[in-house]
C-alpha cells in the first residue's frame, strides 16, 4: 500500500513552476503536446498544470501510482472525458500535430478515428470476431466486403490474434481469454489505422506469456503508430517505451528517455517509486 | 496482535444467551419462510379453484349442446339461416339505393328528381323485401314449436335432477312427491318435422317469383352502383340455388345424431357466437372476446412500444441530468392514475376526439371515416398504450442502463456518433431486455379490465375485416371485459358462470405464457451481459 504520511513535500517550487517544455528537450517531432492542462471531475481537482510533449512513432509510457490521473489524461488526449458529466479541462490545451482538439472546429467524430484507444478492461461488444473488428469501419461508412476483409485480418495480424482466430471469426468476441480478448481489442483499435493508439493497462489482466506478446506487438507498433501506454508494471515500462512519464497526486513530476529515468531519475519521488520504495 | 485487542473493545460484550439468541434467529426464520408458505398455498388454492369451477364448463356445454339438438333448435336455425341471408340481401338493396341517391345529389340532381328515377328500384326493393313473408311467418311458427319442446325438457330435466339429488341424500318419501312429467318428445319432433315440407313449397315459390323478379330488375344511372346491383343479382342467384341444399339438410336432419364430447371443447375455443341469457339458445364460443382482446393489444403496442422505447434511450442516452430528473418521474407518474379516471377521460375526450376528428374534411380520403362509434377498438387501444407506456419506458430503460459502460466506450472511441452507437451496440445489447419490458407491457395490456369496460363498447361481435384498418374502428368486447361484466349477474354454478370463468383461465393461459417468455428472455440478456 501506498503510504501517503511518509512522503516527502512534494509541492517543492522548483516542480511546480517548471516552465512548459515546449519543445521539450529529447523530443524530434512532438505528435502530441499538453501544454498547462488543469483537469477537474465537477469541482474536484484531478490534474494541475501538466505539461507534456509526446514524441511520434515512438512509445510513451504514464507511470505512477494508482489514483494519480493517468487515465484521466489518456481520455483527454481523445477526449473520452466529453462523455462524463461536469468533467473538463479547466486550464491549459492540448494539442494534436499542432490543432487544438477542444477547438470547436474539431470533429470529435474525426479526432477518435485518428486517435484510438485500447482500454483497461478489456471490452469487446457482444458480437463476432470479426464484427467486433469490423465495427469501426462499417460505422465510417466502409460498406465493400472484400475491403472489410482484408482490414479484419491485418488488424488481427498485427494484434498477433490472426493464427488463433482464423477459423472461428464467427463466433462470439466473448468466447476468447481474457488476453485474446484483449488484443481482440487492440485489433479492434487499429482496424479503422489510428495515428496514435492510446493504451490503458492493456496486460494489467493478462498472464506473462499474453504479456509478452501484447509487448512484442507495442515494439512492432510503433515502426507505424505513436503509442501511449500507461502501465504500473515497471519492468513493462523499461522494456517497451521510449520515454516515461512520471505522476504523482496529478502532477507531471518527471518525464525523460526511458534508459535515464529507470538509470538516472532527476527527481527523489521518481526513484522511489521505480525501486519500490514507494509502496 | 495490538489491532485484535482494539477491536474487541469496540465490540460490545453479548448480553443475550446463545439460546435466547438461537430462539430470535428461529422466530425470524418463521416469519418469512411463514409468509412466503402463504402466498405459495394462496396462489395454488386460486388456480385449484380457477380449474375446478372452470373444467364444470364443459360437461354443461356439452348438455346445452345437445338439449340444442334434441329439442330441435338446430332443425329450426337451418331454416332461419335461409331467412337471414334473405334479409342482409334486402339491406344491401337500401345500400345500393342510398350511394345512388348520394351519387345523383353530387351531380346535384333535385330531390324530387331522384325519387322519381328511384321509384322503379324502390318497388323492386320492397317487392324482393315481401317474397320472404312466408318464410318469416314458417320460422316464427317453428321457433314457437321448438322453444316449447325445450322448455318442456329443460323442465323434466331439473326436476328429474332434483329427485335424483333427494335420493342420493337418503330422502325416498320426499323424492317420490316429485313427479318427473313424461315429454312426448317424438310426436313434437314429428309436428316439427313437417316444416321440411312447408319449407320446400314456399322456398320453390320464392325462387320462382325471385326469378321473374330479377329478370325485370330496373337499371341504374350510376356505372358504379350498377356494378354493386349486378354483384348483389349474382349473390342472390347463387343464394337461390342454395336453397335446395338447406331442403336437403333438412330433410336428412335428425335430433338422435349424436354430438361428440370435443364439440364442448371445441365450439367453446372456436366459436363465433357468444350469446348468454337468450330465450332461444345460449352460445359460449370465445373466437370474438379473443379477438377483441388481442386487437385492442395490438393497437396499444402500436403506440406504446414506440413511445416507451424511444423515451427510454432518450432518457439514459441523449437526456441531460435535468432533462432526467423531470422526465422520469414523470412518465413514471402515469402508472398511478386509476385506470378508472383513464376510461372516463377516454370517453369524454378521446373517444369524442376521434370521431370529431374523422368527420372532418382533412380526413375525407380515409375510405371508412366518418366512423359511427365513439368507442372502439382504437379508443381502447390508445388508452391502453398510456397505460403500458410506463411499464415499458422503466423496464427498457433498465436494460439499456445495464449495459456496460465499457460498450458504449468502445465504440465512441472507434469513432461513432451517438446514433450509431445506439443503434449498433446499446439496442443490440439490451435487445432481450427490451423485448421482455414490450412483452410485460403487453401482460399488463391484455390483462388491463377497468378500461376496455369503458372504453371499447362492448359489442360482442369479431369486427369486419373486410373494412381493412377501419376495423379498429369498431366496438369489440374483450375477454376481460366481459367477466368484469357478466360476473356479478350470473348465477352460481350455471354454464354461464363456468364459462366465464373458462374465459379467465385463457387469459390466465396467456399472461403466464408473455409472462414466462419475458423472464426466460431477462434470463438470457443477464447471461449476454455478465
Ligand atoms: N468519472 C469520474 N468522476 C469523478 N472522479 C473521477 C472519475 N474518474 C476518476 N476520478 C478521480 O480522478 C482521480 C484520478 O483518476 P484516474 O482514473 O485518472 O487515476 P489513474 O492514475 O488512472 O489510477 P489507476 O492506476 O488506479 O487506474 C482519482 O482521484 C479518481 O477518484
Ligand atoms: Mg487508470
Amino acid at each position: 500500500m501506498v503510504n501517503i504520511i511518509e512522503m516527502p513535500e512534494i509541492t517543492s517550487p522548483t516542480i511546480a513552476n517548471q516552465p512548459a517544455p515546449s519543445p521539450e528537450p529529447g523530443v524530434e517531432r512532438a505528435m502530441i503536446e499538453i501544454e498547462d492542462v488543469d483537469f477537474s471531475y465537477g469541482t474536484h481537482q484531478v490534474l494541475h498544470d501538466v505539461s507534456l510533449s509526446v514524441p511520434a512513432r515512438a512509445v510513451t509510457a504514464f507511470i505512477g501510482p494508482s489514483g494519480c490521473g493517468k487515465t484521466t489524461l489518456l481520455r483527454c488526449l481523445n477526449r473520452m472525458n466529453d462523455l462524463i458529466d461536469g468533467a473538463q479541462i479547466t486550464k491549459g490545451s492540448i494539442r494534436i500535430e499542432g490543432t487544438d482538439i477542444n477547438a470547436s472546429s474539431v470533429d470529435v467524430v474525426d479526432l477518435r478515428r485518428r486517435v484510438g484507444m485500447v482500454f483497461q478492461k478489456s471490452n469487446p461488444f457482444p458480437k463476432s470476431i470479426y464484427d467486433n473488428v469490423a465495427y469501426g469501419l462499417r460505422i465510417a461508412g466502409v460498406t465493400k466486403r472484400s475491403l472489410i476483409d482484408e482490414a479484419v485480418e491485418k488488424s488481427l495480424r498485427s494484434a498477433a490474434l490472426w493464427e488463433e482466430v482464423k477459423d472461428r471469426l464467427h463466433v462470439s468476441g466473448y468466447g476468447l481469454s481474457g488476453g485474446q480478448q484483449q488484443r481482440l481489442c487492440i485489433a479492434r483499435a487499429l482496424a479503422v489505422e489510428p495515428e496514435i493508439v492510446l493504451m490503458d493497462e492493456p496486460c494489467s489482466a493478462l498472464d506473462p506469456i499474453a504479456t509478452a506478446k501484447v509487448e512484442e506487438l507495442i515494439r512492432q507498433l510503433k515502426e507505424q503508430y505513436t503509442i501511449v501506454i500507461v502501465t504500473h508494471n515497471m519492468q513493462q515500462a523499461g522494456r517497451c517505451s521510449d520515454r516515461t512519464a512520471f505522476f504523482y497526486l496529478g502532477r507531471l513530476i518527471e518525464v525523460d528517455d526511458t534508459a535515464k529515468i529507470f538509470s538516472n531519475p532527476g527527481q527523489r519521488q521518481t526513484e522511489e517509486y521505480i525501486t519500490g520504495r514507494f509502496g | 496482535m495490538e489491532g485484535v485487542a482494539d477491536l474487541q473493545t469496540l465490540i460490545p460484550p453479548r448480553t443475550t444467551s446463545r439460546r435466547v439468541q438461537a430462539a430470535i434467529e428461529q422466530g425470524i426464520k418463521a416469519f418469512f419462510g411463514g409468509n412466503a408458505l402463504v402466498a405459495i398455498i394462496v396462489l395454488a388454492l386460486i388456480t385449484i379453484f380457477l380449474f375446478r369451477e372452470g373444467f364444470g364448463f364443459f360437461g354443461q356445454n356439452l348438455t346445452n349442446l345437445r338439449l340444442y339438438r334434441q329439442a330441435g333448435l338446430e332443425y329450426v336455425d337451418i331454416i332461419r339461416d335461409v331467412s337471414t341471408q334473405h334479409e342482409a340481401l334486402s339491406r344491401k338493396l337500401s345500400d345500393i339505393r342510398l350511394q345512388e341517391a348520394r351519387a345523383m345529389e353530387k351531380r346535384s340532381v333535385p330531390v324530387e328528381e331522384i325519387n322519381a328515377t328511384l321509384a322503379p328500384f324502390d318497388q323492386f326493393a320492397s317487392a324482393f323485401g315481401d317474397t320472404a313473408e312466408n318464410l318469416r311467418t314458417l320460422v316464427s311458427d317453428l321457433t314457437d314449436q321448438a322453444s316449447a319442446l325445450k322448455e318442456s325438457l329443460y323442465a323434466r330435466a331439473e326436476l328429474a335432477a332434483q329427485r335424483a339429488q333427494l335420493e342420493r341424500s337418503g330422502a325416498l318419501a320426499a323424492a317420490e312427491k316429485i313427479a318427473v312429467p313424461a315429454v312426448d318428445r317424438a310426436t313434437a319432433l314429428a309436428t316439427l318435422h313437417q316444416g321440411a315440407a312447408t319449407f320446400e313449397s314456399v322456398s320453390a315459390e320464392m325462387t320462382a317469383t325471385l326469378y321473374t323478379l330479377l329478370a325485370q330488375a330496373p337499371p341504374l344511372p350510376d356505372a358504379a352502383e350498377q356494378k354493386t346491383f349486378d354483384q348483389w343479382k349474382t349473390r342472390t342467384r347463387e343464394y337461390l340455388a342454395g336453397l335446395p341444399k338447406a331442403s336437403e339438410n333438412l330433410r336428412t336432419w335428425s335430433a338422435e345424431t349424436p354430438i361428440p364430447w370435443y364439440r364442448s371443447i371445441s365450439s367453446f375455443l372456436f366459436g363465433r357466437d357468444w350469446v348468454t341469457a337468450s330465450f332461444w339458445q345460449d352460445w359460449y364460443g370465445i373466437v370474438p372476446l379473443l379477438v377483441g382482446s388481442i386487437l385492442v393489444s395490438i393497437v396499444a403496442l402500436f403506440f406504446a412500444v414506440p413511445l416507451g422505447v424511444a423515451s427510454a434511450i432518450y432518457v439514459s442516452e441523449i437526456a441531460s441530468v435535468h432533462e432526467k430528473r423531470f422526465i422520469k418521474p414523470y412518465i413514471e407518474f402515469i402508472s398511478a392514475i386509476p385506470s378508472v379516471v383513464l376510461g372516463f377521460f377516454g370517453i369524454a375526450v378521446v373517444g369524442q376526439f376521434i370521431r370529431a376528428a374523422s368527420q372532418s374534411p382533412w380526413f375525407k380520403w380515409i375510405s371508412f371515416f366518418p366512423i359511427s362509434e365513439r368507442l372502439n377498438i382504437f379508443t381502447a387501444g390508445c388508452l391502453l398504450a398510456l397505460m403500458a407506456v410506463p411499464t415499458i419506458f422503466t423496464l427498457a430503460e433498465d436494460a439499456l442502463r445495464n449495459v456496460p459502460r465499457g460498450f458504449k466506450e468502445a465504440s465512441y472511441a472507434l469513432g461513432a456518433n451517438r446514433l450509431q452507437t445506439i443503434a449498433r451496440v446499446l439496442v443490440p445489447a439490451s435487445l432481450s431486455g427490451i423485448v421482455s419490458a414490450i412483452l410485460l407491457g403487453l401482460g399488463r395490456v391484455i390483462g388491463e379490465t377497468m378500461v376496455v369496460l369503458l372504453c371499447a363498447g362492448n359489442r360482442i361481435a369479431i369486427p369486419d375485416f373486410s373494412q381493412g384498418l377501419g376495423a379498429i374502428f369498431q366496438p369489440v368486447h374483450t375477454m376481460t371485459g366481459i367477466i368484469a361484466q357478466e360476473m356479478g349477474e350470473v348465477v352460481r354454478g350455471s354454464t354461464h358462470y363456468r364459462a366465464l370463468f373458462m374465459v379467465g383461465l385463457v387469459l390466465f393461459t396467456i399472461t403466464l405464457g408473455i409472462n414466462y417468455l419475458a423472464q426466460k428472455l431477462v434470463a438470457r440478456y443477464r447471461m449476454s451481459i455478465g
